[in-house]
This record gives structure tokens, sequence and C-alpha cells, in this order.
């Protein structure tokens, strides 16, 4: 027999269900905002420093690229809380969600990293990108992603699971939507 | 259905919809005036945030780079919004095209008021 997604047990109402993911996935669209306007803040940062090679920790260009280090925590904070509230989305043993506690497992490797880091540039000062204390940024920073993204995937799942999400009202996507919740969509035996 | 501890009668049997409404609280497609504020009161804070750039760090920012900020920025906070409230109230009777529809105007008019005149 093939195994298809985990057909979760409705534990809650499936309209609370509903409800509850939908709060969650409010969260998930303003930290995707605040995400994209960092982004912005990177070619605004790059801009500010064809003028100023060296500047302070504190220009407006800063202060916009730092408001994403208080409104993500806050934001992924939020998450962690709520989503006690939909059974689906715990982990083992009813501890957090098994992609929440990737991210923070990432993010905790580059706190440490950052006292590494120190440590380097105590003997070598020169900011070179591709030294063994950046690597390990960035495979912490690539591990919280990973997580972060199963979260949010999972969350969507379950919206199309539960059949909140409306199908496409083309109906050769709504026929696709079916196949895809049967597990049929990429099967091989459909020619 | 089992549900938790306070809801439903007691072992006696299911849920009824009044347990349910209360485990639901305040529905999400209810949230939309408070999804509204959210939204201006993040372009107001934008606003404050590009308008101290170019008025109290004008060697940091020339007012048109604070503007150009400024426009992208309305635009990453105008497509949140609207996802926001089309996404809390499909599947329900709730239609808010309206309020969405003024508020995205206003931001727009606002925002090219900005643009045009304050800070040069």
């Amino acid at each position: 027999m093939m195994l298809y997604m985990a057909q979760m047990p409705a534990l809650i109402p499936k309209e609370v269900e509903i409800q509850r993911l939908k709060k969650v996935w409010l969260i998930v669209i303003a930290m995707g905002s605040t995400a994209a306007s960092v982004e912005v803040d990177n070619f605004v940062d790059g801009s500010l420093h064809q003028t100023s090679i060296r500047d302070s920790a504190f220009t407006p260009a800063h202060w916009w690229l730092y408001s994403h280090f208080i409104t993500l925590p806050l934001g992924w904070g939020a998450a962690a809380i709520y989503d006690r509230k939909i059974p689906v989305l715990r982990g083992p043993n009813n501890s957090m969600n098994t992609g929440l506690k990737m991210t923070i497992l990432g993010y905790l490797a580059t706190m440490f990293t950052i006292g590494v880091n120190e440590m380097w540039h105590f003997w070598f000062v020169e900011e070179i990108f591709a030294v063994p204390n950046h690597w390990m940024f960035n495979m912490g920073v690539v591990v919280a992603f990973m997580g972060a993204l199963a979260y949010v995937v999972r969350v969507y799942a379950r919206l199309v699971e539960l059949g909140a999400e409306t199908p496409g009202e083309n109906p050769y996507v709504a026929e696709m939507y079916k196949m895809a919740l049967e597990g049929k969509l990429y099967s091989r035996a459909i020619p | 259905m089992t549900l938790p501890k306070g809801f439903g009668s007691g072992g006696a049997g299911g849920s009824s919809s009044a347990d349910v409404e209360r485990m639901i609280g305040r529905r999400v497609e209810n949230m939309t005036g408070m999804i509204t504020v959210s939204f201006w009161a993040a372009i107001l804070a934008t606003f404050a945030g590009t308008a101290a750039g170019y008025f109290y760090y004008p060697w940091a920012y020339p007012t048109a780079s604070g503007h150009f900020a400024f426009i992208v920025l309305t635009i990453i906070i105008t497509i949140g919004y609207i996802f926001c409230v089309k996404v809390m109230e499909e599947g329900s009777n709730k239609n808010s095209n309206g309020i969405v529809l003024a508020s995205v105007i206003g931001a727009t008019v606002f925002c090219l008021f900005v643009s045009l005149y304050v800070g040069w």
C-alpha cells in the first residue's frame, strides 16, 4: 500500500481549526510583508554604502534592517504560542512543531557562531566572505529557513486538506486539486 | 468528537454549535476593521520612518531615495493588506471590497501626495 500525507484525526471541530489556521496565516502574511520590506532595504542600504563606505550602526537604513530582528521573533513567538490550539501542528510527544524547532535550532547555531566569529576576528580583522566561521552562519540560516518553510507549507496544506482553500473555478484546476488531495496528481499510474 | 476541558456536555455527547462558537472567539472574517487599522498604522509608520530619513539625516537620505522607499513599501504593505482581507473572508458571506478599495485608493493618493510635495 502506498502511503501519502498522513490522515490526521479530527481533534477539534473543522470550522474551529480553519479559523485558527487562518489566524496563524495572518501572522505569516504580516511576517512575509516585513521580510519583503527588508529585502528592499538591502538595496537602500547598498545605495547608502555607495557614498558612505564605513558608517555607524544607527543609520536609518540600518534601523529598517534591524526592524525585522524585532518583528520576526515576535511573530514566530506569537505563532508558536497560538498554534498550541491546533492539534495537527504539534510535534512528537505533544512538543513544539518540528519546523519551528528546526528554526530555533538553526538560529541558535547562528547565535553560537557570533561568538566563534568574534574569536576569529580577534586575530584576523579583514572580512573575507568564505571563511569557515561564516559557513556556520550560512548553515544555521539555511536550517532555520527550511524549518520555517516546512511550517508554513504545513499550515497551508492543512487549509487545503480541510477544504478551506477554494479550488480554482477552472474545472481542470479543480480536478487537479481533487487528485492532489487523493495523492494521485503525480502518480506514475497516470500516463 | 472529543473537546477540550470545559467544553461540551461532560462526556454525555458531542459538541453543540454554541461550543464551537465559544472555541472560535472572534471570527477571522470579522477582523477586517482591525486589519484595516493595522494597514493604516503601517503606512503612517513607514511615512514617519522615511521622513525621519530625509528630514533628520539628509546627508544619508536624499529625499528622492526616501520617497522611492516609501513608494515600494506602500506597494508591499498594500499587497499584504489585500491578501489578509481576501484570505480571511474567503468561504464566508462577508465582502469588504469597498473598504479595501477605499483604503488602497486612499493609500495611493497619500503616497503620491507625499512623493510630490513633502520634503523637496
